[in-house]
């Protein structure tokens, strides 16, 4: 055990300090309020409640849903705009350098590899027409997430290797700090806007056009698709397991690197969702944070519940009663370290296996169609269990949270019973230590 | 007023233990003043803090976590694993008045 222990904090400590991780962690940290709420205000422009859209036209005329889908794309629908400003923002606090200007330049960057133009089809025609004058909301959305993460990184890093070099204009004694400040980013902006120009013309020669195009297709499409599968999402939630076995906070280390590729996947089926369509992934953010991390992960709320209402011992249910209402709400360090789960091997089997089988009953009870997808809301992972389920997925997902969590309490409780024997036993012995103890005296 | 902050990766699992905490130094008569973030944020939240506790689950960052503390000569140290899942505010109130004494 401890030399797996050993083997298991370097790495955990190199992901969770690796600078790019960790600015790609703070661009969606950033990002993720204003993910939330216009993942919400769509929801609540598409309510899966009959009647609700007649109703609303009714009571607010007919432009109604503006009031809802505007605010959806402000941010929801442009997410790359913040997830760059956040990235540059950060990895330039992690080089000591000014924030607010390099994530400024980094935006820029990105902008410039983005085609101001769209393809329009205008009604009743066949033929596409070029338009002018627009960003297109298209590379701004998740399409674009991988662009702009690349963009934010290699802007970032130009800025810093021109501060380093010292290439900046430097006034002249006497003038005031202000003033020589705002020249202080010309050079970095100027040069990085000169790379990126020619970044872009270099993707004007390829038949991908763009670098959007080009990175969709050979890096996010492949990459999404394979965070689309049951196996990549089985490999995920072990290591998360894994980590959390030894302490170590796993859900952290492997959203780092799984997170970009998730939110992506969240971000697909939103876009399906709301333009009507059938939603294309079965895994996004949500699958994991809400159908397979029930009471935090190792899916524990079942476990909460054993140890309040049928463990016998005073140690469990002592974690039971402190674990039930942060387990409601996904915390469940009380009972990691607190039953403990952590280096317990008895009860770490069913800790692992627990999400992984419930990744396999969600992705089969998804790919059969008798639960709806993930809409692609993005919903705080802390949401309670039932109502997580009805927001992303309606009725059906709300009762499939129920018959996940019955799953759950079925696998914890025989090794939960041994456990709660032994604690049992030791109590008994204590008390009768004590016991023996008073008749002496 | 002496400041303890307590850390771990989103600030929620320690804000239980935080309240723990108060209501142990309130009934003793202890003043002090006790707060949860995320680890995160560390590096804006050090400022006149007299001890850093951080949660057993990110005790795997402690390396990173104490270069910060130690540059603004702050002590830092990792809750005892059991006490943190029992959610004790009693014995992790008094491993960081120890730390400040």
């Amino acid at each position: 055990m401890d030399t797996i222990e050993e083997k298991l904090m370097p790495i955990a400590e190199k992901l969770a300090t690796n600078r790019y991780l960790l600015a790609i962690r703070d661009g969606f940290m950033l990002a993720m309020p204003l993910l939330i709420i216009g993942a919400m205000s769509l929801l609540l422009a598409y309510l899966p409640i009959k009647g609700y859209e007649p109703f609303m036209a009714k009571l607010f005329g007919s432009n109604w849903m503006d009031f809802f889908m505007v605010p959806y794309h402000a941010t929801m629908a442009i997410m790359t705009v913040f997830v760059i400003l956040g990235i540059s923002n950060s990895l330039s606090k992690y080089y000591k350098i000014e924030g607010m200007s390099t994530a400024v330049i980094s935006l820029t960057g990105f902008l410039i590899l983005t085609p101001f133009f769209t393809m329009f089809t205008a009604e009743g025609s066949k033929i596409a027409v070029k338009v002018g004058g627009v960003i297109p909301m298209e590379w701004i959305s998740s399409k674009g997430l991988f662009v702009g993460m690349i963009s934010a990184i290699i802007a970032t890093e130009i800025v810093r290797f021109i501060i380093n070099k010292g290439w900046v204009i430097k006034m002249p004694e006497g003038v005031p700090p202000t003033v020589a400040k705002s020249f202080s980013s010309l050079i970095p902006a100027t040069i990085t806007i000169i790379i990126f120009n020619f970044i872009r013309l270099g993707f004007t020669f390829t038949s991908f056009e763009t670098i959007h195009n080009f990175i969709f297709t050979i890096l996010q499409v492949p990459l999404t698709s394979l965070g689309d599968s049951l196996g990549a999402t089985l490999v995920a939630n072990f290591f998360i397991g894994l980590f959390w076995s030894f302490g170590i906070s796993g859900g952290d280390v492997v959203q780092s690197v799984m997170s970009p590729v998730w939110i992506a996947l969240s971000g697909d089926n939103l876009t399906a969702f709301q333009a009507g369509l059938a939603l294309p992934h079965i895994i996004t953010q949500q699958f994991n944070s809400i159908y397979l991390w029930i009471g935090g992960g190792g899916a524990t709320l079942g476990l909460c519940l054993l140890l309040l209402f049928k463990c016998k011992s005073q140690q469990c249910k002592k974690i039971g009663k402190l674990a039930i209402l942060p387990g409601v709400f996904g915390i469940n360090e009380p009972i990691i370290f607190g039953l403990p789960i952590v280096l317990n091997p008895i009860i770490l089997i069913p800790f692992i296996l627990t999400p992984l089988l419930l990744a396999v009953v969600t992705y089969i009870s998804m790919k059969t169609g008798i639960v709806p997808r993930p809409n692609g809301v993005i919903i705080p992972w802390t949401t309670p269990p039932i109502i997580g389920g009805y927001l992303i997925s309606g009725a059906r997902g709300a009762i499939l949270q129920a018959i996940e969590i019955v799953i759950s309490i079925f696998i914890y409780l025989p090794f939960i019973t041994v456990v709660d024997r032994t604690y049992c036993e030791q109590e008994e012995a204590y008390t009768q230590a004590e016991l023996a103890e008073t008749i002496k005296e | 007023m002496k400041k303890i902050a307590l850390f771990c990766s989103a600030g929620m699992s320690t804000s239980l233990l935080v309240t723990k905490m108060q209501k142990v130094a309130e009934a003793k008569g202890i003043e002090v003043s006790i707060e949860a973030y995320p680890e995160a944020t560390m590096e804006t939240e050090l400022d006149n803090v007299d001890a850093v506790l951080i949660g057993p689950q990110i005790k795997y960052l402690l390396r990173k976590l104490k270069k910060i503390c130690d540059e603004k000569s702050v002590p830092i140290s990792v809750i005892n694993t059991m006490d943190y899942g029992m959610m004790d505010g009693e014995k992790v109130l008094n491993q960081a008045l120890k730390m400040m004494e």
